[in-house]
């Protein structure tokens, strides 16, 4: 009895351990991301690898020296934000009526926003070019505004219609009842309901939108630039990868995300399952 | 006592379906009237045409005696408890009490003293800072009551709402909303699709099937004397047995025969027999069909084939012939409960049953006499 747990208690031990390097082996990039930008670039390049070193700032002081630096954190903050919060808006009301009203061919038209995603960016990335080309939009604030929540909404509607789908109607119908308008019923009454969905779709979205490359690259323009597209182009000087600046940037860019991330992790699983698991949220 | 609500031929489509087929329905004022009918016979629908929450295609629907087909919801002066509670999961229960007053912008002060009446109304007064999720089913459905009659109108739309809650919790409401009423002293419609809640509340019973009332008035005369099949097929419990016959004339007295027995028929004064036809249904209570120790006086005699026990009663199914009938039966504890399989003899009084028209489901008459097998 007493050695049959005893092997129960040894092979759980190794379940565990098992887990623990598994995660490790995954997060060792980031660890070396990490432990990198707190070396100089020799230090970076030293083999074998330096385990004990001193730290140091000076990468972190040399980004925000760099010319564009501010300027492509204030672009990702600002175009990202607000990208986001149009698109949870928008896809909030498009939910809304899709739930209520049904119109003929839900079902399609929520399949089709939702292909939309399924297609690889590479494949749109050349008609939206010429679209942008032609109107004008290219490399405005409100054209990469407008495409990153053009991106964003078919996922959040999906999110938020599970969402809406699991408030009762009859609150719209006691609200109306007792003389609630049509915007009381939305905002009042089914947006305190959802809110776990709205994060859900927030989070998902603003993971995207942070860290796009392409389509910044393509169609936005000198004065849109972000993060990612100034890293790609602050890669490489002279023929050599500047490793110190690479892992700085991307420590200190990831930061915010990952903070953010671990407390509203809870909301993920929400947006993975299009609101259908809602668990404790 | 006038009527406070009328429908006058009022048709909802859904597409195609009919949900509600020319339907009239007059509903006296001051009466606790419970509109009784099986899932989906249109009873929801029923009442959002008459809230306004839907318009119908066809017909009117006068409200305290003025058209109101085509006004808003808001502007007809009801209240509502929903089916589902539909309590805001964020809002205190004082909140959620107090919304339709919120959304009619009345003063502070006196929405506390609305909202502490009508809780303490329901006894639900001491729950008032607690949050929905924090509450039982029984006091979630207190809570919608609550949140429903401070409205302070004079006729209240109750859409099944002990639809879910248990048999004991649900007995419980069933005396309370009767004294609310008479509190209240106002309309009250109710929908619900449980014989036992229709014939426990209702002053009046309407019997909506198949997108029209059959029938309406008094519970004990709906149940003792139903003038239609569909009526005496859906408000009881268990359901009632039917058996095809058919109607002949023997000696000038028309006789209806079933395939098991025969007996003769008192027409009734309205019911016109179909004489090119003669197809009938007849009906019989559960109840009315009676197992007898006696095997002398026994007519009919039948297997037992199933028994369910309900406590103090028992319901049990028995096989004449390969039709199946069920039968109410006390429980007692002295007395030898059947054994499946058991033949035992079956006593039906002729007066019990009763005799529709197979095509139009109207009654035409009533048996009489003696049972002939």
């Amino acid at each position: 009895m007493e050695s049959r747990d005893r092997k129960k208690r040894i092979k759980r031990r190794l379940y565990h351990a098992l887990l623990w390097i598994i995660s490790l082996v995954f997060f060792s990039p980031i660890l070396w991301m990490l432990i990198c930008s707190f070396k100089t670039k020799d230090e970076i390049l030293t083999i074998p690898p330096k385990w004990i070193f001193t730290p140091t700032l000076q990468n972190y002081i040399g980004l925000f020296h760099r010319i564009n630096f501010t300027r492509e954190l204030i672009n990702s903050t600002f175009m990202s934000l607000s990208a986001v919060l149009i698109a949870v808006l928008v896809s909030f009301l498009a939910a809304y009526s899709f739930s209520r009203f049904k119109p003929k061919g839900t079902d399609l038209i929520m399949f089709i926003l939702l292909s939309m995603r399924m297609v690889p960016a590479a494949a749109v990335v050349v008609p939206i070019y010429l679209l942008y080309a032609a109107t004008g939009w290219k490399g405005t604030y409100s054209g990469m505004i407008l495409f990153y929540a053009m991106f964003s909404i078919p996922f959040s509607v999906w999110i938020l219609k599970g969402f809406i789908d699991g408030v009762s109607p009859r609150f719209d119908e006691t609200a109306i009842v007792n003389g609630g308008s049509r915007m009381h019923i939305i905002f009042k009454v089914v947006l305190p309901q959802v809110r776990p969905g709205l994060i859900a779709a927030f989070i998902f979205n603003i993971i995207f939108v942070w860290n796009e490359f392409l389509f910044n690259y393509i169609i936005g323009g000198k004065r849109t630039i972000t993060v990612p597209v100034g890293l790609a182009q602050g890669f490489t000087v002279g023929g050599g990868i500047q490793w110190e600046f690479v892992a700085t940037l991307t420590a200190f860019y990831s930061l915010p995300l990952i903070i953010f991330i671990f407390f509203f992790q809870k909301y993920l699983l929400v947006g993975m399952t299009f609101g259908t698991v809602r668990g404790e949220v | 006592m006038g009527s406070i609500v009328e429908f006058h031929g009022v048709t909802k489509r859904y597409g195609k379906t009919e949900i509600l087929k020319e339907l009239d329905l007059k509903i006296p004022e001051n009466d606790f009237t419970v509109v009784y009918g099986l899932p989906s016979s249109g009873k929801s629908v029923l009442l959002r045409v008459l809230m306004g929450l839907e318009f119908p295609d066809e017909g009117d629907i006068l409200l305290r005696g003025q058209d109101v087909r085509k006004r808003p919801p808001n502007e007809r002066n009801l209240g509502y408890i929903p089916q589902d509670f539909a309590l805001f999961p964020q809002k205190t229960i004082f909140e959620n009490i107090a919304y339709p007053l919120r959304l009619m912008r009345r003063p502070d002060g006196e929405i506390r003293g609305i909202v502490q009446r009508a809780a303490e109304m329901l006894s639900i007064d001491d729950l008032l800072g607690k949050l929905p999720t924090q509450l039982s089913g029984g006091q979630k459905q207190r809570v919608a009551i609550a949140r429903g009659i401070v409205k302070e109108t004079d006729i209240y739309v109750f859409d099944d709402p002990l639809a879910g809650l248990d048999f004991k919790l649900r007995e419980k409401l069933f005396d309370d909303l009767k004294m609310l009423r008479e509190r209240l002293s106002s309309t009250f419609i109710y929908t619900t699709s449980d014989p036992l809640e229709t014939l426990s509340l209702a002053t009046t019973v309407a019997v909506l099937h198949e997108g029209r009332v059959q029938e309406i008035g008094f519970p004990e005369e709906l149940y003792m004397n139903p003038s239609m099949l569909s009526t005496m097929e859906i408000l009881g419990f268990p359901i009632a047995n039917t058996i095809s016959g058919t109607l002949v004339t023997r000696d000038g007295e028309v006789w209806c025969e079933t395939g098991l027995f025969s007996f003769q028929v008192e027409q009734t004064e309205s019911g016109e027999m179909d004489e090119g036809n003669g197809q009938v249904v007849v009906g019989l209570r559960a109840e009315s069909l009676t197992p007898v120790e006696n095997e002398g006086e026994s007519l009919l005699k039948a297997e037992v084939f199933l028994r369910e026990d309900l406590g103090a009663e028992e319901i049990v199914t028995l096989d004449f012939q390969g039709r199946v009938a069920w039968t109410m039966v006390q429980t007692d504890v002295d007395r030898t409960a059947y054994d499946l399989g058991d033949i035992i003899g079956v006593k039906i009084e002729s007066g019990a049953l009763f005799v529709f028209d197979a095509r139009s489901g109207r009654r035409i008459g009533k048996g009489k006499g003696t049972l002939h097998v």
